[in-house]
């Protein structure tokens, strides 16, 4: 607890709208000074918990906490939070210097203050020669970076972001991340940002909460989720390509794919023989290579290739029915080559059939 | 080709000018001819011997000021009114969530459909009951609340998006200055454009304030304009032409200073 930022804690939320739950007995803790990454697919609740956080909608049940302080006390003050929102919501009829001014002035924050604030963060921003026009005047990425700076204007412990980059184009999504970035590092507010893409939550989150059906599936640091994804969902949300799912079965040691011997596997309490699993290889991990023998025995058909330069994605055909995408970096592959995949128990991550859960997700 | 089909558009458009522009033509130039004139020629254009013979008998025989004073006050009572209430109205519904809303809210617009036929004579009662008969505060008073304004209004306020008020929640901002702040500069546009609508309706209105207003004194311009034309007055027909003309003056100004902004709707107010 200090002035720069504030703890946020999610006890037992669920959030009904009508009838129907949106969010269910949501428990999540966020530390002074985090960058957590609220990441999801539409629909998943990842807004609705943002919003609840804000105060702009109210737990149907639970708790939400500010500094171990009940919310509506905090964000009554109109300090504590600040938001940014994928539409920007700049205020038309103002400039973007008044934009960012006025909250300040309806607070009435000193107005030499309200200058050193306002024109250290639109130099911060590049956005000193635009402090005059209207936001119709205004690009996408400058629309966003003025909402950005409106949301640092107040100096909030809390700075929340709803897809702020996702009305923006791709080249500059980059340069808005690191932005993003730089300013966390510089003021070191907790923030919660939320986002359906993938890359920006592994880019940005110092963790990041992968949400699903109103439950967050997993939240840890981008390295363990996409290593050790707890379940099915999480591994094939994060990940582009996205990770291969396979139908195996164990015996004798080997994961097999119906007669195909895939992956051996050291013995372990966690696996049963003749018991079926989902295999979940990352494209990356899968070795290919023209000869067998040597650990590559499960034969493949190459059908399609797509050179990206820095590698190229070749999509195999294993069995009729089962095709996976793997990455290789120094193979000329054809279509129709016949090649030979590797993989290794290391890296690949099984999944009980039924609850779709990695058998092995406390693994470190 | 398309400069063709424009000059095959333009003809038409120019003829429903003409005839638009026609009564107006005729209003003013009869205006400048003397009685026996518009008898003997009422269509043609140019008047032969122009007078303003009817504008200085007319400011004999009534007070000009006086008239359109009246007239101005009336309608301004009634335009700021209706704004007024209108746009709070349009603003609860809105920004707050509150039982019955949607029912509430077609519950005034269905007002819109009741025949002012049907409210005139209870109306009538209860401004004589006031005791305001006779005034221009009882012509205004049962016209200062409007559906017609909170519908527009609202329609407008649903094109601001959620998330300006959303942030001006969270930012702490009071009601009272996000509605002169945000709200109304942004529907500056509708509020010129309702608001001449409802001026231009009020400045012409004839039934109701016949019905209330005895008095010469406080007659409006529609008023005394039907002196010039009715039986009893006698109907002295260029007299009529240059009250009438006189009466679209202030109409007429307020659209040329307003024009830009009721020809514009929001979709140029800088949202979206």
């Amino acid at each position: 607890m200090n002035d720069n930022n504030a703890t946020i804690e999610l006890k037992k939320v669920t959030k009904e709208f009508k009838s129907t739950k949106v969010i269910d007995q949501l428990d999540l803790e966020v530390a002074a000074g985090e960058f957590l990454v609220l990441l999801g697919p539409s629909g998943c609740g990842k807004s609705t918990t943002l919003r609840m956080i804000a105060g702009l909608e109210t737990a149907s049940d639970g708790e939400v906490l500010i500094d171990g302080d009940d919310l509506k006390k905090k964000a009554s003050d109109g300090h504590t939070i600040a938001m940014v929102f994928q539409d920007y919501a700049l205020y038309p009829n103002m400039t973007v210097y008044q934009n960012l001014e006025y909250a300040l002035k309806v607070h009435k924050v000193a107005k030499d203050e309200r200058q050193k604030r306002l024109t250290s963060i639109l130099e911060t921003l590049n956005l000193s020669d635009y402090k005059d026009r209207l936001p119709s005047e205004l690009s996408g990425g400058q629309k966003q970076r003025v909402a950005l700076g409106r949301g640092m204007a107040k100096k909030s412990k809390i700075f929340l972001l709803d897809e702020p980059l996702s009305n923006i184009d791709v080249q500059l999504r980059e340069k808005a991340r690191d932005e993003i970035q730089s300013l966390h590092d510089k003021n070191k507010q907790t923030i919660v940002y939320v986002t359906h893409d993938q890359l920006e939550a592994m880019a940005l989150g110092d963790r990041i909460a992968v949400m699903n059906d109103g439950i967050i599936q997993m939240i840890d640091t981008p390295e363990n989720i996409y290593k050790n994804p707890t379940n099915l969902f999480v591994a094939k949300f994060i990940g582009t390509p996205q990770i291969n799912v396979l139908p195996v079965t164990y015996k004798d040691n080997y994961l097999y794919l119906g007669e195909h011997k895939l992956v051996e596997i050291s013995k372990s309490s966690k696996i049963q023989t003749q018991t079926n699993y989902l295999l979940g290889v990352r494209p990356e991990h899968i070795k290919v290579s023209k000869e067998s023998g040597d650990g590559f025995v499960t034969e493949a058909e190459v059908t399609k290739v797509v050179d990206y330069g820095k590698f190229t994605q070749v999509t195999l055909k294993l069995t009729s029915t089962n095709i996976i995408k793997a990455v290789i970096k120094d193979l000329n592959c054809i279509i129709g080559d016949k090649v030979f995949i590797q993989v290794e128990e290391k890296t690949s991550i099984i999944f009980d059939i039924d609850s779709q859960k990695n058998i092995y997700w406390d693994r470190v | 080709m398309s400069n063709k089909k424009n000059a095959l558009w333009h003809l038409p458009l120019i003829i429903i000018g003409i005839i638009a522009l026609l009564p107006v033509i005729f209003m003013i130039s009869n205006s400048f001819k003397t009685l026996q004139e518009s008898y003997q020629s009422i269509l043609s254009v140019i008047p032969n011997k122009p007078t303003i013979d009817n504008y200085t008998t007319l400011n004999h025989q009534v007070n000009l000021v006086r008239l359109v004073w009246n007239t101005f006050f009336m309608a301004t009572l009634v335009t700021v009114g209706k704004l007024f209430t209108g746009l709070l109205a349009a603003y609860a519904f809105r920004y707050y969530q509150f039982k019955h809303k949607n029912l509430i809210y077609l519950l005034f617009v269905a007002t819109i459909f009741v025949p002012f036929t049907i409210v005139m004579i209870p109306n009538y009662l209860v401004i004589a009951k006031l005791n305001l008969l006779n005034s221009v505060i009882g012509v205004a008073l049962p016209q200062l609340c409007d559906a017609t304004g909170i519908m527009i209004f609202l329609k407008t306020m649903e094109k601001i998006p959620g998330s300006l008020f959303d942030s001006l929640k969270i930012d702490n901002i009071p009601n009272r200055r996000i509605f002169f702040n945000i709200v109304l500069p942004i529907l500056k546009p509708s509020i010129i454009s309702v608001g001449a609508m409802f001026f231009i309706n009020s400045w012409n209105e004839y039934v109701w304030p016949t019905l209330i207003l005895k008095d010469k004194s406080s007659f409006t311009l529609p008023l005394a304009l039907q002196n010039y034309i009715s039986s009893e007055g006698g109907t002295n027909f260029p007299l009529a032409m240059a009250l009438s003309s006189i009466m679209i003056v202030v109409p007429l100004i307020i659209y040329l200073i307003f024009q830009r902004y009721i020809l514009n709707s929001i979709s140029n107010s800088g949202l979206k």
